[in-house]
């Protein structure tokens, strides 16, 4: 079904303007996420991570360039749409983008599998016995079968996520988009929620990631770029080169001021 | 003469029955209208327009702002004699609660829409609902929950205010208390405090088992 040529993803030239802001968020952006790969975008807050997922996931119409998935274009920028609140990509186009969000937003008034079988069943018509086998399967994945008839409010942090990813992997999604999901997480659930993503990438799900996790993105991470102001500083298909000998000074600093935070959290003896 | 022998006198549970069920007939059917209008003022009130807003706005505080009594007034000795409406007090009375109702339940569901994250919202596009599809599975659930056990609470207090139907000549509990009264008031001169007791005890328990479901719909849905 996917044309293995093509890359995954492709974002081309994507322009992100807001209306009243004096320069785009995003300015000229060109990437490719090959299949099975793991593609990383780390920089500093403010620098545009998270609103380029969001253009990619349809939450933000864009102004300029394209978007595509294995070939095929889903998203072409057009001016005038700076104010408009999303895009106008169709429900079975959004299927195909998969997203896990920062905040825990599993639906309360469903139960951990009612939130997994919710869109196949109404957006992709799936048979319901089907789709729960396969949720259950999935939850199984993540460990959390025996949570399956939980509420969402009985769930920890890092649980909620998990089921997020289900729900989000349920859809057979071509790109699976991870907008800081560790951020709001209690440091001692970080690792569950990363190793579900860790083994994921192990069995090829494509995936592109917004995290602040440097360790975890240098072991995840097959292709990484660094974006500042709306622009890429640096982008690297070798990330492992990336993160030991970046190319540009600024991704240098950048990578410091991380080495900094874990010389003083645990007292180890940084830098070789 | 014991003045709670009264209650014993034939006639008088009966009629404080009719009365009561006048008083329940009123408060019903002014809170089962007041729903649908409360859901459309609602939705309205979430509305961008500048003018349905402040049209709504000005529609609330009005509500808000005046005393019950004075709109049963206005609605009865005004409305309806100046422009020769057929309403009788009882019709009236429903009028003004739906009104109040109306308004009061609309501001609930305004409140519980907009309380709904817009993460909400964007976890759904995201699955490929659509907002149709949003609203009815993820939003209304959601903001249903939130809205429930206060509604309850604004039921309850509909039923009480309909005793300010008897200024209006409505012939409810209230009323029909104060008549048994008076008709025994030679032969029961102490039997004010039973009838009115019992009075008392009727709303209790038209009201309590109200105050319960909302008290625990508020516990069930308190995570949400």
């Amino acid at each position: 079904m996917t044309d293995m040529q093509q890359p995954s993803l492709r974002v081309a030239h994507l322009v992100k303007q807001y209306a009243n802001a004096d320069k785009p968020v995003l300015n000229d952006i060109s990437f490719e996420v090959p299949h099975g790969k793991v593609f990383v975008i780390v920089g500093p807050s403010g620098s545009g991570k998270s609103t380029l997922l969001r253009t990619i996931a349809g939450l933000e119409p864009i102004q300029g360039g394209t978007i595509s998935l294995n070939g095929e274009v889903i998203e072409t920028g057009r001016p005038g749409t700076e104010s408009a609140g999303r895009s106008k990509r169709s429900s079975a186009l959004r299927t195909r983008v998969g997203m896990v969000f920062q905040s825990y937003d599993l639906f309360p008034n469903k139960t951990v599998l009612g939130n997994i079988t919710l869109a196949p069943t109404l957006v992709q018509k799936r048979d319901k016995t089907e789709v729960e086998k396969e949720a259950v399967a999935l939850l199984e994945r993540v460990g959390l079968v025996d949570r399956k008839d939980s509420w969402p409010h009985e769930l920890s942090g890092g649980q909620r996520q998990r089921v997020a990813i289900c729900r989000a992997l349920i859809l057979h999604p071509e790109v699976l988009l991870f907008d800081e999901v560790t951020a709001a997480l209690d440091p001692e659930m970080v690792r569950e929620v990363l190793d579900v993503m860790l083994e994921l990438a192990d069995q090829g799900q494509t995936m592109l990631i917004v995290t602040h996790e440097m360790q975890f993105a240098r072991a995840i991470a097959d292709q990484v770029i660094l974006l500042e102001d709306g622009g890429i500083v640096e982008q690297s298909d070798d990330a492992e080169r990336f993160f030991t000998h970046p190319r540009t000074e600024r991704a240098r600093q950048f990578l410091r001021t991380f080495e900094f935070d874990r010389h003083r959290a645990s007292g180890d003896a940084i830098g070789q | 003469m014991n003045g709670a022998e009264i209650l014993l006198q034939p006639g008088v549970f009966p009629r404080l029955l009719q009365g009561l069920w006048v008083t329940v007939w009123i408060a019903g059917v002014s809170v089962a209208l007041s729903v649908p209008v409360g859901l459309i003022v609602g939705w309205l009130m979430t509305m961008r327009n500048p003018v349905i807003r402040l049209l709504t706005r000005v529609y609330l505080d009005f509500i808000r702002i005046m005393p019950q009594l004075a709109l049963l007034f206005i609605a009865f000795y005004g409305f309806a004699r100046a422009w020769n409406w057929n309403l009788d007090a009882t019709g009236a009375c429903v009028f003004v609660f739906v009104l109040w109702g109306g308004a009061e339940l609309g501001d609930l569901v305004r409140g519980a829409l907009e309380s709904i994250s817009n993460a909400q919202y964007e976890s759904a596009y995201v699955l490929g609902l659509g907002p149709w599809q949003t609203f009815t599975r993820v939003i209304l659930p959601q903001a249903l929950r939130r809205l429930l056990p206060a509604s309850v609470n604004l039921a309850t207090r509909i039923v009480k205010t309909t005793s300010l139907a008897v200024l209006l000549g409505v012939v409810e509990v209230i009323k029909v208390g104060q008549q048994i009264i008076d008709a025994n008031r030679f032969q029961y001169p102490t039997g004010t405090l039973w009838i009115y007791g019992v009075i008392f005890f009727m709303y209790f328990i038209v009201c309590w088992p109200l105050s319960i479901v909302a008290r625990r719909l508020e516990k069930r849905w308190s995570h949400d």
